[in-house]
C-alpha cells in the first residue's frame, strides 16, 4: 500500500484534474462574456450578486468554518461602505485605495467585536452581533458625518486612468474582485489557517490540545470574515451609487446568514451558490410576479388572500421558508444535496464491482 | 426630572421585561434562543387588527382571538418544526427561529402591506395622567400595569399550580419529570405557547404606541434579548428585572447623555455584562465537561 | 530533575473530589500506566495536564519547567500531545486533514501567504507539501493508507482511534498521553494496540503516559504503574508490585 511517488503537492492544489482546466477556462469565457449578452440592467443585478458573493465568502469563513454566528454582518457591509466613500469624498483617496483600506477598516471593527465573542458561545454571540448590526446604523443614522438618514452620494470612481462610469465597467472591476478574492479564501482553507478555524468548530477542545490558540483564530476569523465583508460593502457603495442607513438592515444581516446556510456551511461553493440565490432573491423581490404559469396564480391568490401592493414581501418568504425547509431536510445545503447525489450515482455504478468482492470488514 | 425619567423608563422597561420573560421561558427549557418571538407577537397583533377594522369585532374578542391564535403559533412552530430538525445543534436552531422570523417577517408585509398602520386601542396615548410633578400617559399606566399583573401570574402559575410546576420540573430535568409521569413533549409545547402569548400581550401593548407594520417587534426584541442577558438567560425573574433596569437605563442615557443614540445602550450593555458576567447579574455560570 | 513531575495534584468539582494529592514522576523514554475503576479520576488527571482544567491544588512540571497553569495551547507547543478517551477527532475532515492539524504547531503560514498560495514555489504551497510528506509515515506505519482521504467521521471506531493516535504523533510530541487505547476492543485488537505502543517507544523518542481501564494491558505495557481509586493513589511502584498489591485487588474486585 505504499505509494513512493505520491505528489504531496497534488493535494492542494487547485486543479487536480486535467479537466478543471478547461471548466475554469469556460467559467472565466462565461463571466466575460455575461454582460455583453445580457440586457444592461441584469449587469446590475449581477453586480449586486456579486457583492453578495463576496459578503457569502466572508460569512463561510466566520459561520461555517470557527462556528461562531453573526447576525451583525450588514454592519461590517456599511462600515466597508462608509469607510470608502468617505475616503474618497473627504480625503480624495482613489477608489482603489480606498476599497483596500474598507477592508482593513472593517476587519479593525471586526476584531474589536471578536473580543467580546470569544467569551460567548451561540445565543450570546448572536445576540452580540445582532445587538453590533443595530448599533452601526443606529451611529451612523444620527451623525452628521455619516450624513445622517439621508445618506452619502458615492463619488465617481477611476481605476487609473479608465473612469467607472456605467454597469458593465463596474461589472467587469466588481467580478474580477469576487473572482480574486474566492479563489483566496479557497487557498486560505485548504492551508494552516484555514484547517485551524475549520478544527475550531469542530472541536475547540481538540484544536487547542494540537496548540492552536484558539482565541486567537476566532479573533482572526472575525477579522477576515469583516474584511471581506468590507469590500463588498466599498464595491455596493460602487455599484449603486447612494449609500444610507436604511440599507444595512436586520434582515440583510439575517440573509448574509441564510445565504450560507442555504449554500452549504463550510462550503465555498455551497456559499458562493447560496450567495447568488439569495442575492437574486434579494434584489428581484417581485421576480416571482414574472414567472411564466405561477407569477399570475401568485398574483390572483394574492389579490383574492393576501395583498397586492405587499407581493414583494413573498421574496422574504420564499428566503424564510428557504432556510426553514434547509435545516429541517438537508442541513449541510445545497452541498450537501450535491454530495448526496453524487454519492448515490457512485453507489449505484458500483454496486456490481463490490458485490464480488468480500463486503465488510475492508475499512 | 428624574422622577418623570424613571416612570417613562418602568413604562418602556414593562414591554422589555415581557420580551426578556417570553424569551427566557422557552430558552430555560429547550436551550433555543428564539429569534421568531418578536414576529411571531407582530404576526398575532396583525390578527388583533384584522379583526378590529376588517370584522369590526369588539376589543376584547379581537384581543383574545390574537392571544389564542398567538398560543397555537408558539405550540405549531415548535411541534411542527423545531422538534422536526435533523440535527439540533445550537447553530442550526438559532438559524431555524431566524428562518421562521423572515418567513413571518414576509407574511406580514404580503398580506397587509409595509405602511405603517394605526392600531385602535381602547386606552389613549395622548391622555395624561399627573402624579404629582410627574405626568405619564394613561397607556403607560396601563402598560406598566397589565405587564406587571400578567408577570405576576405567569410566576404564580409555575410556582403554584399542578401544571406549573410539573412544566418547571420538565425545565430542570426532562428524564426525571418523564419518569414521574410529566409528559416532557407537551410541556415543551405548551411552553412555547405560553410563551408567544406573552410576547404577543407585548406586541398589543407596543402597537399603539407606536404604529403598527411587520417591524413593529425588532427592537422590542433586541430589547428583550439585552434585558435577558443582563438579567441571567436562565433566570426568568432575573431577566423581568434586568427588563425594567433597561428601561430606566436606557432613559437615563435618553435624557441626560444622548437621545440620538439612546438605541445603541441596549448593544453596550449586551457587550458590558457578558464580558465581565456572561451569566447576567443574577444568573448561575454553567461550564462545560470534557 | 525528572523528564515529567506531578506534584500533589488536586482537583475538585464544587463538593466533589476528583482528584486528591497525586504525585507521580516519570522518566523519559518511559511507558508510565494510570490504572484505577472507572471515575477513579485518569481521565481528570489527563485534563489538567493538558491544560483543559486548572487544578485547584499541585503542580506539574515538564523538563523542569512547571506547566500547571498553561493554556492547552502553550501546553502543546512544550511538546505534550494527547488522545481523548471519547474520540474528538475533526470528524467532517479527511485523515490527511486530521494529521496536518497536528502538524500546525511546526508550520508558520499565516493568512496572507495562505491567501498567496498561487503556484507550487509559493511558500505557503511549500509548507503545506514538506509537512504532508512528513506525516505520510505515520498514516503508513498506522496503517491508514487507505482512509487518508476519507472524512474521518465515517471509518470504523477502532480506525477512528488509529487517527486519533497518529494526528498526536503527528505534533512530534515528547510526551504522549494516551487515553483508554482499547477501548471498546476485543482481546485481539488489544493485542495489536500493546503491540503498537511498544513499536511507537521502540521507533519514536517519546514518552508515553498511558490511561488504560483494562488493567492487564495498562501493566503488561508499563515500566511503572500508578493506581488510582475514588481521586485518590493507593499503590505506585513497578508492574508486579502493583499486579500483588492489595489495595489494588480490593479496588478492583470491588468493582466488578
Amino acid at each position: 500500500m505504499i505509494e513512493p511517488t505520491r505528489d504531496h503537492y497534488q493535494d492542494i492544489r487547485l486543479f487536480t484534474a486535467r479537466g478543471s482546466w478547461i471548466k475554469l477556462i469556460l467559467l472565466l469565457v462565461v463571466l466575460v462574456s455575461l454582460p455583453l449578452l445580457l440586457p444592461g440592467y441584469r449587469v446590475f443585478t449581477l453586480n449586486y450578486m456579486a457583492v453578495f458573493v463576496i459578503v457569502g465568502l466572508g460569512m463561510n469563513v466566520l459561520v461555517g468554518y470557527t462556528g461562531q454566528v453573526s447576525l451583525g454582518h450588514a454592519g461590517f457591509l456599511a462600515i466597508g461602505a462608509y469607510t470608502m466613500v468617505l475616503l474618497m469624498t473627504r480625503l480624495a483617496v482613489p477608489f482603489p485605495l480606498a476599497l483596500v483600506m474598507a477592508g482593513f477598516v472593517s476587519a479593525f471593527f471586526g476584531f474589536l467585536l471578536g473580543l467580546p465573542a470569544l467569551r460567548l458561545a451561540g445565543p450570546y454571540l448572536a445576540i452580540a452581533t445582532l445587538g453590533f448590526g443595530l448599533a452601526v446604523t443606529q451611529i451612523i443614522a444620527h451623525s452628521a458625518l455619516f450624513g445622517g438618514h439621508m445618506g452619502l452620494v458615492v463619488p465617481d470612481a477611476t481605476v487609473g486612468p479608465f473612469p467607472l462610469s456605467g454597469d458593465v465597467s463596474k461589472y467587469y472591476v466588481i467580478v474580477g474582485i469576487t473572482f480574486v478574492l474566492a479563489l483566496g479564501v479557497r487557498n486560505l482553507s485548504v492551508t494552516r489557517v484555514g484547517r485551524a478555524f475549520r478544527a475550531i468548530s469542530d472541536s475547540e477542545i481538540a484544536a487547542a490540545t494540537m496548540g492552536v490558540d484558539v482565541a486567537y483564530y476566532k479573533t482572526l476569523s472575525f477579522a477576515v470574515s469583516a474584511a471581506l465583508t468590507g469590500v463588498a460593502g466599498g464595491l455596493l457603495a460602487l455599484m449603486t451609487g447612494f449609500i444610507s442607513p436604511g440599507v444595512f438592515t436586520f434582515t440583510l444581516s439575517l440573509m448574509f446568514l441564510a445565504m450560507v446556510v442555504f449554500g452549504g456551511l463550510g462550503s465555498i461553493t455551497g456559499a458562493v451558490l447560496g450567495s447568488i440565490v439569495m442575492g437574486y432573491l434579494n434584489l428581484e423581490m417581485d421576480a416571482f410576479q414574472e414567472l411564466p404559469v405561477l407569477g399570475p396564480a401568485l398574483e390572483g391568490f394574492s389579490e383574492r388572500f393576501m395583498s397586492t401592493v405587499g407581493l414583494p414581501n413573498f421574496g422574504w418568504v420564499v428566503t424564510g421558508m428557504l432556510i426553514v425547509f434547509t435545516i429541517l431536510i438537508e442541513p449541510r445545503g445545497l452541498y450537501g444535496l450535491w454530495i448526496r447525489a453524487l454519492d448515490t450515482t457512485k453507489r449505484s455504478k458500483s454496486t456490481d464491482a463490490d458485490l464480488s468482492r468480500s463486503g465488510p470488514g475492508a475499512d | 426630572m428624574l422622577p418623570q425619567v424613571l416612570a417613562s423608563g418602568l413604562s418602556a422597561g414593562s414591554i422589555y421585561a415581557l420580551m426578556a420573560l417570553a424569551l427566557v421561558i422557552t430558552y430555560k427549557t429547550t436551550e433555543v434562543p428564539n429569534f421568531a418571538q418578536g414576529d411571531m407577537a407582530m404576526v398575532s397583533a396583525f390578527i388583533a387588527y384584522m379583526f378590529l377594522t376588517d370584522f369590526e369585532t369588539g376589543f376584547i374578542f379581537a384581543f383574545g382571538v390574537a392571544l389564542v391564535f398567538a398560543f397555537l403559533l408558539g405550540v405549531g412552530f415548535e411541534g411542527l418544526l423545531l422538534r422536526r430538525m435533523r440535527k439540533p445543534t445550537h447553530l442550526n436552531l438559532i438559524i431555524m427561529t431566524l428562518g421562521f422570523t423572515l418567513a413571518l417577517f414576509g407574511f406580514a408585509g404580503w398580506k397587509w402591506g409595509a405602511d405603517q398602520r394605526h392600531f385602535p386601542f381602547p386606552i389613549s396615548a395622548n391622555e395624561v395622567i399627573r402624579f404629582g410633578s410627574v405626568s405619564i400617559s394613561t397607556l403607560s399606566v396601563a402598560t406598566i400595569l397589565i405587564a406587571g399583573i400578567l408577570m405576576l401570574l405567569v410566576f404564580v402559575f409555575f410556582r403554584f399550580t399542578k401544571l406549573g410546576v410539573a412544566m418547571q420540573a420538565t425545565q430542570q430535568d426532562p428524564i426525571a419529570a418523564r419518569i414521574n409521569g410529566v409528559p416532557a413533549r407537551a410541556v415543551v409545547g405548551l411552553t412555547f405557547g405560553i410563551s408567544s402569548v406573552i410576547g404577543t400581550v407585548a406586541a398589543l401593548l407596543t402597537a399603539p404606541l407606536i404604529t403598527l407594520d411587520p417591524t413593529l417587534m425588532w427592537d422590542a426584541l433586541l430589547k428583550g434579548f439585552a434585558a435577558a442577558v443582563l438579567g441571567g438567560l436562565n433566570t426568568p425573574v432575573g431577566a423581568v428585572l434586568g427588563g425594567y433596569l433597561l428601561g430606566v437605563i436606557e432613559n437615563l442615557f435618553g435624557a441626560y447623555v444622548s437621545v440620538e443614540f439612546k438605541s445603541v445602550v441596549a448593544f453596550l450593555i449586551i457587550v458590558i455584562v457578558l464580558w465581565f458576567k456572561p451569566s447576567g447579574l443574577f444568573g448561575r455560570h454553567h461550564e462545560r465537561k470534557v | 530533575m525528572s523528564f515529567f513531575a506531578v506534584d500533589g495534584l488536586t482537583m475538585r468539582f464544587g463538593g466533589l473530589t476528583a482528584l486528591d494529592d497525586v504525585s507521580f514522576e516519570v522518566d523519559r523514554g518511559m511507558i508510565f500506566s494510570i490504572i484505577g475503576p472507572n471515575g477513579s479520576g485518569k481521565s481528570t488527571a489527563f485534563n489538567c495536564i493538558s491544560g483543559i482544567y486548572q487544578p485547584t491544588a499541585g503542580k506539574i512540571y515538564f523538563e523542569g519547567e512547571g506547566i500547571s497553569g498553561l493554556a492547552p495551547h502553550h501546553i502543546a507547543r512544550l511538546g505534550i500531545a494527547r488522545t481523548f478517551q471519547n474520540i474528538e477527532l475533526f470528524s467532517t475532515e479527511t485523515t490527511i486533514d486530521n494529521l496536518m492539524l497536528g502538524r500546525h504547531q511546526h508550520m508558520h503560514s499565516g493568512v496572507w501567504s495562505g491567501v498567496a498560495m498561487l503556484g507550487r514555489a509559493t511558500s505557503a504551497a511549500r509548507e503545506e507539501t514538506e509537512n504532508r510528506e512528513r506525516v505520510q509515515w505515520i498514516i503508513e506505519l498506522l496503517d491508514l493508507v487507505r482512509v487518508r482521504d476519507r472524512p474521518v467521521g465515517e471509518l470504523p471506531y477502532g480506525t477512528q482511534k488509529r487517527v486519533e493516535l497518529a494526528r498526536a504523533l503527528a505534533m512530534e510530541p515528547k510526551l504522549l498521553l494516551v487515553d483508554e487505547p482499547s477501548a471498546g476492543m476485543n482481546a485481539d485488537e488489544r493485542a495489536e494496540v500493546a503491540v503498537r505502543m511498544r513499536e511507537l517507544r521502540a521507533e519514536l523518542d517519546v514518552t508515553i503516559l498511558l490511561i488504560e481501564h483494562h488493567v492487564q494491558l495498562a501493566i503488561g505495557l508499563a515500566d511503572r504503574v500508578l493506581a488510582l481509586n475514588f481521586g485518590k493513589p493507593i499503590a505506585q511502584g513497578a508492574p508486579e508490585e502493583i499486579r500483588q498489591h492489595p489495595e489494588v485487588i480490593k479496588a478492583y474486585l470491588g468493582d466488578g
